[in-house]
């Protein structure tokens, strides 16, 4: 008994000096972009040359692009590589952290790339230049000529890697591209990279086109055209450039959006001059009738699991959000600010809806719950619209159009993006001005 | 036209005159309210205010010396490739023929040529295998993490009386921690992330041991998140050292428990 | 004093009504009632005396009474050219989303059909479409050109 007490005694003792430990919270920390450096990508010296490819030039514009894509995000400071203290083949090899250190590097990034038999074969490793340690290491083969895309893979992992979420840089950008007088725009479907190349052109201008938007798998794209003068919804297969018609409706159909397993096309459909929403199932060509409601009901976009569907009424006199149960039941309105709100579209995070609110005659483009609550403007402007979530659902790409002369002369349309804690807004380089832009999710999945 | 025009601007005049007699309330501002634009402002309090750069200059060409040491001391690089086909996601070379990523051309993992130099570090060691974690498995952890975090959360006030540091001690050590601390700018600013580090200090306020004490969870699926914040926070008190450490009390000191919890900057 | 408060408060009152019929007629006085477009400037004709468009309020569709009195004129012409078809082209001004300019565009369109039809016009002779805020017929950012874009024209097929 009294050796119970004992041990007992000598517990509660241990116990308080545990206790005793001393704490310090830290709340508080700087904001500043993590500095990193991108090392140029050594080219091996065995490397072979491929077509007219510049070899010795690759290493340093695939590092180029990745700086690019980490500026972008506003959550890195790539770091100028004339400070950089060794070459890229031994860093690549084994860093001298120290050294990194001393140009205030809390990352590195250092690659090898090596061009034999038609192959692209490319390896990176991400360290950790505080703890001195490689944080991961990848290596892949390509066809050299798909070097862009490699940047951008990188770019994805490396991203993943110091933020704990999906990248969204190996991924292209479906708009409108316009030119053209005002009263007179020519416009066309465009698909670029994320970071501006590669720009392709889809239609020919021959007939007006808006609002495209990319199917889960970034096969498809539904848009409107007015071929022939009737405006409806239609379809193309971005390979093979087949198109068709969506459905076969008597009147406008527009405001297309894909289903989140890309099964069905959500739209609306003009009838007599009243806007409902309808769903179309593509494989079994089944037309449903989502709303039944005499006021404007359009801009429809589902919810990420498919069980809900937001979308922009006009039913209590005014532009505003609504969200309803996918078969348009239990509908509810979740906007009640000042103000109208437009274009609802639904984090790929499922977490928020990203919409477009005019007030006072300025626009902005903001984030809210699926409540409605919540509301966060992040940019405001003379005229903006259309957020399109990144796959990763961080960052939002929408377009501007700016005011016009009496002649409709200083008139732009281009297209911006902005991250959802409002920071970091940003002008996308575009061939020509643009509109409508949707964000394809990424490719390399 | 140009008479109703006259009496337009007569009335128009005369009211405006009537106006500033009579009605001293018009001419009061106008109520300026606010712009409707959310501003994140994000408030760092003077106290934390402190010059960070000649301090890190010292701190790494002290941390240069150290590491010198390391290096030599590491085992030689032994350079391994192995195959190992499921680590990127490639695009599917059926669907797009424009896809030039091939698929047979699988990536391969490098194997890390360089040991790790001490024995803390051994326990970061990451398994890229787990980059690619289901969201709703995710999720499952993230609700998991909010208890344990809610539980493990101290006050200030608290720390200060169980502890043998005086506030401006703590204050000091606070401070210079906050300069050397990037925050992870992407972490979602919503969940409630808390990493806490146990460190055991030499006397000069260097760290002779830091333990993650929840390290087991930075290798789990879907803890990405704390994994980031974690290495962030790990980051910092090596880019710190040696800690600004009271003279005296070395006992009291030697071992210390820092909580990293970043949800105040985040939210902004 | 009491006095000089009195007269102030009168003063008040007959200025205010002054003051507001004064804006009222500035603006009948212009190209606009309300923020509807009342003037010529735009105006096409299908025929001497036969304007071919309406002009809306913003975010609305509902019909004035000058566009009412547009309208049948158009009804008579139309019931005088039997062989005559038309299309109704909707539009909005350049201040509202796209898509929800579209299904505004497609409703003004339909108002000026449905009108059409009461005076006696077969609905098959009238197609619509909208092109919202696709084609301004005044490029400039102002209130007036704005006023003028949000129009439904009629246009003759064949």
């Amino acid at each position: 008994m009294k050796r119970i007490f004992f041990i007992l005694v000598i517990y509660f003792l241990s116990l308080n000096s545990l206790k005793a430990l001393i704490e310090v919270d830290i709340t508080r920390g700087n904001l500043d972009p993590l500095p990193i450096a991108v090392s140029p990508l050594h080219v091996d010296i065995k490397s072979e040359k491929y077509q007219n490819l510049k070899i010795d030039e690759l290493g340093i514009n695939i590092s180029s692009i990745i700086e690019k894509n980490f500026k972008g995000t506003g959550l890195f400071n790539p770091l100028k590589k004339e400070a950089f203290v060794q070459k890229p083949d031994i860093a690549h090899l084994k860093p001298r952290f120290e050294d990194w250190r001393l140009i205030k590097a809390q990352a590195l990034v250092t690659g090898k790339i090596l061009i034999k038999d038609e192959k692209l074969k490319v390896e990176f490793r991400l360290w950790d230049l505080t703890a001195a340690k490689e944080m991961t290491a990848l290596a892949f083969t390509t066809t050299p000529s798909n070097w862009r895309r490699v940047a951008h893979i990188i770019s994805d992992k490396i991203y993943e890697r110091l933020t704990g979420e999906e990248g969204y840089f190996d991924t292209r950008i479906i708009y409108v591209a316009e030119s053209g007088p005002k009263d007179q725009r020519i416009k066309k479907l465009a698909i670029m990279d994320q970071d501006g190349s590669n720009t392709k052109y889809l239609t020919l201008g021959n007939e007006l086109v808006l609002t495209p938007r990319f199917n889960p798998t970034n096969q498809m794209v539904s848009y409107l055209s007015y071929f022939r003068n009737m405006p409806r919804v239609y379809l193309l297969d971005i390979e093979t450039g087949t198109q068709e018609v969506v459905g076969n409706f008597p009147g406008m159909t527009f405001a297309p959006r894909f289903s989140p397993d890309g099964k069905k096309i959500i739209m609306s459909f003009a009838e007599d001059g009243n806007s409902d929403i309808y769903t179309m199932d593509l494989e079994k060509r089944v037309v449903e009738r989502i709303t039944n409601h005499s006021s404007i009901d359009t801009s429809p976009s589902f919810s990420p699991d498919g069980k809900y569907i937001a979308f922009n009424s006009d039913r209590s006199g005014l532009q505003q959000i609504y969200v309803m149960r996918s078969d348009g039941s239990d509908v509810k309105r979740i906007t009640f600010g000042k103000g109208i709100y437009g274009t609802p579209v639904w984090s790929p995070r499922g977490d928020l809806i990203a919409f477009t609110k005019v007030r006072k005659g300025r626009f902005y483009i903001g984030v809210m719950r699926t409540d409605g609550s919540g509301e966060r403007l992040l940019t405001e402007n003379y005229y903006q619209e259309a957020p399109s979530w990144s796959p990763n659902g961080r960052v939002l790409v929408f377009y501007r159009e700016t005011k016009a002369g009496s002649k409709g002369e200083g008139f732009s349309a281009t297209l911006w993006s902005i991250d959802i804690t409002g920071y970091n807004e940003r002008k996308l380089t575009t061939k020509t001005d643009a509109s409508d832009p949707s964000w394809s999710s990424l490719l390399s999945k | 036209m140009t008479k109703s025009l006259i009496y337009s601007i007569i009335f128009h005049s005369l009211m405006i005159v009537l106006t500033a007699l009579s009605l001293p309330f018009m001419l009061r501002e106008p109520i300026d309210l606010p712009p409707i634009v959310s501003v994140e402002l994000i408030q760092i309090s003077d106290k934390t205010n402190i010059p960070f750069a000649p301090k890190a200059r010292k701190i790494i060409e002290e941390t240069k010396k150290k590491e010198d040491r390391v290096v030599s001391e590491q085992a030689p690089p032994a350079a391994k490739a192995k195959e190992k086909p499921d680590r990127i996601p490639l695009p599917d070379e059926k669907k797009e023929s424009k896809q030039i990523v091939k698929k047979k051309q699988n990536p391969e993992e490098i194997e890390p040529e360089i040991r790790q130099s001490s024995e803390f570090e051994k326990k970061e060691i990451i398994d890229t295998n787990q980059i690619a974690a289901l969201i709703d498995k995710a999720k499952e952890e993230e609700a998991v993490k909010k208890e344990k975090t809610k539980k493990f959360t101290q006050s200030n006030v608290k720390n200060s009386f169980a502890t043998g540091l005086t506030l401006s001690e703590e204050d000091a050590l606070r401070a210079q921690i906050f300069g050397c601390w990037s925050v992870p700018l992407g972490l979602p600013y919503d969940k409630d992330l808390l990493v806490r580090i146990k460190l055991q200090l030499k006397k000069d306020g260097t760290i002779m041991k830091s333990e993650i004490l929840d390290h087991q969870r930075m290798n789990k699926p879907g803890q990405k998140f704390y994994k980031v914040l974690a290495e962030s926070a790990l980051r910092a008190v090596r880019l710190c050292q040696p800690l600004k450490v009271p003279p005296t009390g070395y006992e009291k000191w030697k071992d210390i428990q820092l909580n990293f919890n970043p949800a105040e900057m985040l939210k902004g | 004093m009491i006095f000089n408060k009195n007269l102030k408060n009168i003063f008040l009152v007959v200025f205010t009504t002054l003051i507001l019929s004064a804006c009222s007629t500035a603006k009948k006085s212009g190209d606009m009632d309300g923020d509807v477009y009342t003037g010529k400037e735009t105006v096409k004709y299908l025929a001497s005396g036969v304007p071919d468009r309406v002009f809306f309020a913003t975010n609305k569709s509902s019909l004035t009474t000058a566009s009412r009195a547009t309208l049948r004129k158009q009804a008579t012409y139309l019931r005088k050219n039997k062989k005559l078809n038309v299309t109704i082209e909707g539009h909005a001004d350049e201040r509202g989303t796209r898509e929800y300019n579209l299904a505004l565009g497609e409703r003004r369109a339909n108002a000026a059909k449905d009108y059409l039809m009461t005076y006696g016009i077969s609905g098959k002779r009238i197609s619509t479409i909208s092109y919202g805020k696709e084609k301004p017929v005044n490029p400039a950012s102002s209130p007036l050109a704005w006023s003028q874009n949000r129009r439904s024209v009629t246009v003759k097929v064949n």
